[in-house]
């Protein structure tokens, strides 16, 4: 080695192509194509849980005696299956030969629409979901007998005086009207907050991204 | 972040920006990818520069953050997926400078370790054990030593490229 390696270091940066700074254009390409990229993936994960479970739940629920539980289940998970398909098929739409900004834009006009509709069907799934686990129980079958009869039953000969609506104690259709009435008031915090569990770091990211792009728009 | 920005306060660091990128990747558009990347975390960073230090002490801390979170991210992202995905050997790197010594000189310097590398790169442009140890983040007594390590290896690598 005849040049030390300074000498090679100083010389060969001294030649007009060694350090010409690349345009700093389509900053954001690759990383838009990325988070739209990763959230597809998660979000066909959670599709493919959400169908899963619907299949895993319906036998089971008939092997330990509450179908009703079972085949509500199955039905809510399949029409949320069904819905997030549709939003599904609109982002696989998404242009990726726009220009980086306007396909961000895009993603995030598909998430805002995505969150509206989780909020409003949030509204209506847990108070769903909480009436047709109590069917499930009421009408199940422990031992051959009916739980849901029982307690009435064992209600009445504690509480003769109970009033009973088609023959369920009126207390309990207060209890559950109650219930369901705060879970479809709170359903769309819950539907969020389940969300923001789910997406918040990405969705959080997608901000953080328009928000510099912006700027480096302006 | 503004041109104003960038004209005043990355442009003319850019050249080491861009001797740390090319110490760390193997193709062009990696090399686009991690100097875009850097320009825009000194851009994000800057509000929380102090003034403790130099702004090219600042710039070229960032830098070399930068570059070692993005090779690590794409060693994770590669062992990942399938390794049977990866090519056998170990990618070539696909430019060159018009300066061959300056070429063997950068592919001699890319098969140290990723922090030796950033070692020899902030000696050869100068900057003090004392500067180096605080970008590094080690104690500056180890730096000499370090050095004169580095440059022996390197002399050897050459070496066996130019004879």
């Amino acid at each position: 080695m005849e040049k030390s390696i300074e000498t090679i270091w100083k010389e060969g940066f001294l030649k007009n192509d060694a350090l010409i700074a690349p345009k700093l254009n389509n900053l954001y390409n690759q990383k838009s194509i990325d988070i739209v990229d990763k959230f597809k993936r998660m979000y066909k994960i959670n599709r493919i849980a959400i169908i899963a479970f619907a299949f895993i739940i319906l036998p089971l629920s008939f092997l330990v005696k509450i179908p009703y539980m079972g085949i509500g289940m199955f039905f809510i998970f399949s029409l949320i299956t069904f819905i997030a398909n549709k939003f599904s098929e609109k982002l696989y739409k998404l242009d990726k030969t726009e220009s980086s900004y306007q396909y961000l834009i895009s993603f995030d006009n598909w998430v805002k629409e995505m969150a509206a509709t989780n909020t409003k069907l949030s509204r209506f799934l847990y108070p769903y979901v909480f009436i047709v686990m109590v069917s499930g129980f009421w009408f199940g079958s422990i031992g051959g007998d009916i739980p849901g009869n029982k307690l009435v039953n064992f209600i009445l000969l504690k509480f003769p005086n109970t009033y009973l609506i088609l023959g369920f104690p009126l207390i309990l259709i207060i209890i559950a009207l109650i219930i369901m009435s705060l879970l479809a008031y709170f359903g769309g915090h819950i539907g969020k907050w389940d969300l923001n569990l789910g997406y918040g770091r990405i969705i959080k990211r997608l901000k953080v991204l328009l928000a510099d792009m912006d700027e480096l728009r302006n | 972040m503004s041109n104003d920005f960038y004209t005043s306060s990355i442009l003319p660091y850019s050249g080491i920006i861009i001797k740390i990128c090319r110490a760390y990747t193997d193709t062009q558009e990696d090399f686009e990818d991690y100097y875009q990347e850097v320009c825009l975390q000194i851009w994000r960073s800057h509000s929380n520069f102090k003034e403790q230090s130099k702004w090219s002490t600042w710039v070229y801390r960032i830098s070399l953050n930068v570059c070692l979170t993005l090779l690590k991210k794409k060693r994770n992202k590669e062992n990942h997926f399938a390794l049977d995905s990866l090519p056998d050997e170990a990618i070539e790197d696909s430019r060159s400078f018009v300066d061959e010594s300056l070429n063997q000189l950068y592919q001699a310097i890319k098969q140290l370790s990723e922090i030796d590398r950033a070692v020899i790169m902030l000696y050869l442009e100068e900057k003090s054990y004392q500067e180096i140890a605080e970008i590094i983040g080690t104690n500056p007594n180890n730096i000499g030593v370090r050095i004169k390590r580095i440059k022996e290896r390197l002399k050897k690598l050459l070496d066996g490229k130019v004879n």
